[in-house]
């Protein structure tokens, strides 16, 4: 699975020599062949590689890795049509960014030991940040860009600390030797633990301390946005069900305050949702909603919690990003991602609004889509640590639903506006974006073993 | 000592000089081989420079741009400005006015047109003026004062033309606006400095007519919409980039301008703006910016016939002179409009008048220029005062200036709407001589029409761009 990082380490440089004609060609046709080496590792069982003793890959890190490599080729296809303008080293730098992205992702979800895992972590930021702050759209990108940075950066720097005082405790950090969990009995040990969750819930986000999320969304590039509510919120996801498990259950004593703030954080931007006018902005907060269940899935410490976390987060990757695609798609023609500005899409747009229709039904968790599963799952994990927790939950799901009908309904149905009169038709690149979201949501309803 | 002064000789006077200049002239050559433009920072950045990426670009800093900025940032709720997509630039090629049409016009504000739509503007516009505290005040700031002198006009008309007068009236006074009519006696009783010799009607304005001044206005809005949070830098636009894809209808294709190029002044460093909606306001220079992109020019593939109406807007030049004449009609002159077309008003409280006159199509004066034509004065106007006010027969030329009408060359009235190809390009020109007065009403016009796709309070859709295309012109009577 080295090689599957090497892959990108090659992309990018070929990025950065092919002439003008070929820059996204090598990106989008590279990005697309490196997914057949990531098809090594759809067998489930924990593989260490034969070519490198730094990557395993086991159930968990397999969907996101793969979410991550498959989100690559749909980022630069999304974003194609608003570089066409640039200069070509700005192209390159662009092209090269999200490979390089991709790369560290891939890295960050095989990594094997948790100080490469850091590493990989950490330089995931740099080229979001490029990203957002050089071909972000509106002036404020730069304040959403600080706000990005500085959180993750003061989240990340306890995790550092964190995990050097448990490389000293246990004297490796190496994932396949540390189930076990930190052998002590004294309390302490919490807070080794929320130092090193600090960073993932800043990451996933966790409600109190998601302010960066809605600006970076709204200020990122389409392939920003992508890649932020696809594969980077999982980052936080994943290292959480990582570092719990090193610390084992002992560590985790203060778990129900951060549960009790996600089951708040559920209910409460269901409740922001249905207030916002940014049809972006409401897709960014619907993620910090998904996300927090995400934390109390992975915060109960049992297997179904984990495994409701998972299938959610893989979900929750394919759907943001599509509805991102979908709301990109209108602002490239009409310049406003105004919810009042935008109604009445199933009239001009008729077939984009089945990929609409499709999006919303799956973000409010309609049977048989994944989403559905995922909740199911990591809610009866909640029911099981507190009975009580059904009244937050069960609120949460019902302003879910509340909000996905409604930025359907605001967006396609209504009366259609009239100051548009020349608005090209949907070229069948976006609906190939499209399709290549819908497909992979289609397929994992079929595909069981994913959870169990 | 000595060795000190030999080191610092070879080495600071001698390895390091070497060193500057030779790295001096590297970065020389490095700057003049790179092509200035977006692509590459020279080095120096320019701190006028706008941004990349606006939501609306307003072409044209004179009145009607920073009336539309501010009615588009005053429509949207305070905490949404700039967040929902409502970033404004305003682009102006000269930031001191010295050919625009708004400061150089005379400032004067009438409800006495024929068209409605006219009428209603107008009255927008003075209630706007009168309330100018509450719409334009800037915390913390002076209050805005334009100094507006509601003394009316007076429209003077002989026997031929007083039958025109009296529809107008009746079209005014239905609309809500305070005009009267005064029969020749009437004239003579309250204003005895007139000459009323072939004068039959006279229609004045008793409220909400006058003039004001026109630079402090432009202020106003300016500062207003800037503490409102709209952008504004100093460059000339160049060009505008147009990206043509398959739409719907076969064989046509949807247009939209994509991207602003904005020029910086005295440099050739530009930025390529990449714009949701543009707004055309640039006054008398509307043309040029609509030949950029094509509007006015035969479309060779034939498609989109719509392209070969131009816009039909051109710089004329207007004279305005002042002259003092102390025996003159004193404090309760209005603006006095002859049936000749010319005009004159008393300007402040010394004795000084100021006139014009709009000239004859065989006279028209050469645009190129702002140099003014005393001998239009001399042998058109000043007998015209001379016969109409009798102590007008002695006065002595103050001063005079020339400025630009944006003269609509089919019907001389307003074009405010969309274009049929490019519709996220708005117009806002050709108000030939009666824009200053109309302004916050276009502003506020525009803004609706942008921001909610229709016209909300007043219905302009008479004035849009679609009568060059049915050839049916708005012919306005009341022109001056």
């Amino acid at each position: 699975m080295n090689h599957l990082v090497l892959g990108y380490v090659g992309l990018v440089i070929g990025v950065i020599v092919t002439k003008k004609s070929m820059v996204w060609r090598v990106g989008q046709v590279g990005s697309v062949l490196l997914m057949l080496p990531a098809t090594v590792l759809v067998n489930m069982n924990m593989t260490i590689s034969n070519v490198s003793y730094m990557m395993t890959s086991d159930f968990v890190s397999l969907g996101l890795t793969v979410l991550s490599i498959w989100l690559l080729p749909l980022m630069l296809l999304a974003s194609q049509q608003h570089m066409v303008s640039e200069s070509l080293i700005y192209q390159r730098v662009f092209v090269g960014c999200q490979v390089f992205l991709t790369g560290a992702l891939v890295l960050a979800f095989m990594a094997s030991d948790l100080l490469l895992f850091y590493i990989a972590f950490e330089s995931t930021l740099l080229p979001t940040l490029m990203l957002i702050t050089r071909w972000g759209a509106q002036k404020e990108r730069y304040q959403a860009g600080t706000y990005f940075m500085f959180f993750t950066l003061v989240g990340s720097l306890p995790l550092l600390i964190c995990l050097i005082g448990q490389y000293q405790m246990v004297g490796s950090l190496a994932l396949d030797l540390s189930y076990e969990g930190v052998f002590q009995l004294s309390y302490l040990v919490n807070f080794w633990w929320v130092g090193c969750i600090l960073a993932f819930l800043v990451k996933l986000p966790l409600y109190g301390v998601h302010l960066w999320l809605p600006k970076a969304h709204v200020e990122a590039p389409i392939a920003g946005s992508m890649v932020l509510a696809g594969v980077l919120l999982k980052l936080g996801g994943y290292g959480m069900m990582r570092v719990s498990l090193m610390w084992g259950a002992t560590a985790m004593l203060s778990s129900e305050v951060f549960l009790a703030l996600a089951l708040w954080g559920i209910v409460v931007m269901g409740g922001i949702c249905l207030r916002q006018t940014d049809l972006k902005s409401l897709i960014a907060y619907s993620s910090v909603g998904h996300m927090a269940l995400v934390v109390g899935g992975v915060l109960t410490g049992v297997a179904w919690g984990y495994n409701g976390a998972m299938v959610l987060m893989i979900a929750h990757g394919l759907v943001s990003s599509c509805l991102f695609c979908l709301a990109n798609l209108w602002y490239e023609r009409s310049s406003t991602r105004n919810l009042s500005g935008s109604r009445g899409l199933i009239m001009i747009f008729p077939l984009i609004s089945l990929g609409w229709f499709l999006m919303s039904l799956m973000n409010m968790a309609l049977p048989p889509a994944i989403n559905l599963f995922g909740e199911l799952v990591a809610m009866v994990a909640l029911y099981n640590w507190s009975p009580y927790s059904i009244v937050y939950m069960s609120l949460g799901a019902v302003l879910t639903a509340a909000y996905s009908l409604y930025l359907f309904g605001m967006s396609q149905w209504g009366n259609t506006m009239k100051n548009y009169k020349n608005l090209y038709t949907i070229t069948s690149r976006e609906y190939l974006l499209t399709t290549l979201h819908l497909v992979p949501a289609i397929y994992l309803i079929f595909y069981l073993g994913l959870m169990f | 000592m000595n060795a000190i002064r030999t080191f610092r000789r070879t080495f600071v006077g001698g390895y390091m000089k070497i060193f500057d200049e030779g790295w001096g002239k590297a970065k020389q050559r490095m700057k003049t081989a790179i092509k200035p433009g977006p692509g590459f920072d020279v080095g120096w950045n320019n701190p006028n420079m706008p941004l990349n990426n606006y939501d609306i670009v307003i072409i044209g800093g004179g009145v009607m741009g920073w009336s539309t900025a501010y009615w588009l940032m005053h429509k949207v709720p305070r905490k949404a400005r700039g967040k929902i997509g409502l970033n404004v630039l305003v682009v102006e090629k000269d930031p001191s006015y010295t050919r625009a049409s708004t400061v150089l016009s005379v400032g004067s504000i009438r409800q006495q047109f024929t068209l409605p739509e006219n009428i209603n503007m107008s009255m927008f516009s003075s209630h706007f003026i009168r309330n100018i505290r509450e719409y334009l005040s800037v915390y913390e700031d002076d209050p805005p004062d334009v100094q507006f002198n509601p003394q009316g006009y007076l429209f003077l008309a002989t026997a031929e033309g007083a039958e025109q007068l009296k529809q107008a009236h009746d079209t005014q006074v239905a609309l809500g606006a305070k005009v009267r009519l005064f029969t020749k006696r009437q004239i003579e009783v309250k204003f005895p400095w007139l000459n009323t010799d072939g004068i039959e009607l006279g229609n004045y304005g008793m409220e909400n007519e006058g003039w004001f001044d026109p630079w402090l206005l432009l202020m106003a809005l300016k500062k207003k919409a800037i503490s409102l949070g709209v952008n504004h830098c100093h460059g000339e636009v160049t060009d505008l980039v147009v990206e043509a894809k398959p739409g719907v209808v076969e064989g046509r294709l949807c247009k939209r301008i994509t991207h602003v190029k904005v020029k910086m002044p005295n440099s050739i460093q530009y930025q390529n703006v990449k714009a949701g909606h543009i707004i055309n306001t640039a006054g008398p220079w509307a043309q040029d910016i609509a030949k950029m992109i094509g509007i006015g020019q035969e479309d060779p593939m034939g498609l989109d016939w719509e392209l070969q109406a131009p816009l039909p807007v051109e710089p004329r030049k207007r004279f305005v002179y002042v002259f003092h004449c102390p025996q003159g009609p004193g404090l309760d002159c209005p603006m006095v409009v002859d049936p000749s077309g010319m005009y004159f008003r008393r300007e402040g409280l010394a004795g000084n008048y100021l006139c014009g006159k709009s000239p004859e199509e065989h006279e028209e004066p050469d645009a190129k220029h702002l140099e003014v034509d005393y001998d239009f004065f001399n042998e058109t106007i000043w007998p015209k005062l001379a016969n109409r006010v009798q102590a007008f027969e002695e006065i002595k030329l103050r001063m005079a200036w020339a400025g630009y009408y944006d003269y609509n060359t089919v019907d001389q009235n307003a074009i405010i709407g969309t274009h049929p190809i490019y519709d996220n390009l708005y117009l806002a020109n050709g108000f030939s001589g009666h824009g200053i007065q109309q302004a916050p009403a276009v502003g506020r016009a525009v803004a609706e029409l942008l921001l909610d796709g229709e016209f909300k309070t007043l219905d302009l859709t008479r004035f849009g761009f679609e009568r060059f295309l049915r050839n049916e012109p708005i012919r306005e009577k009341n022109i001056v």
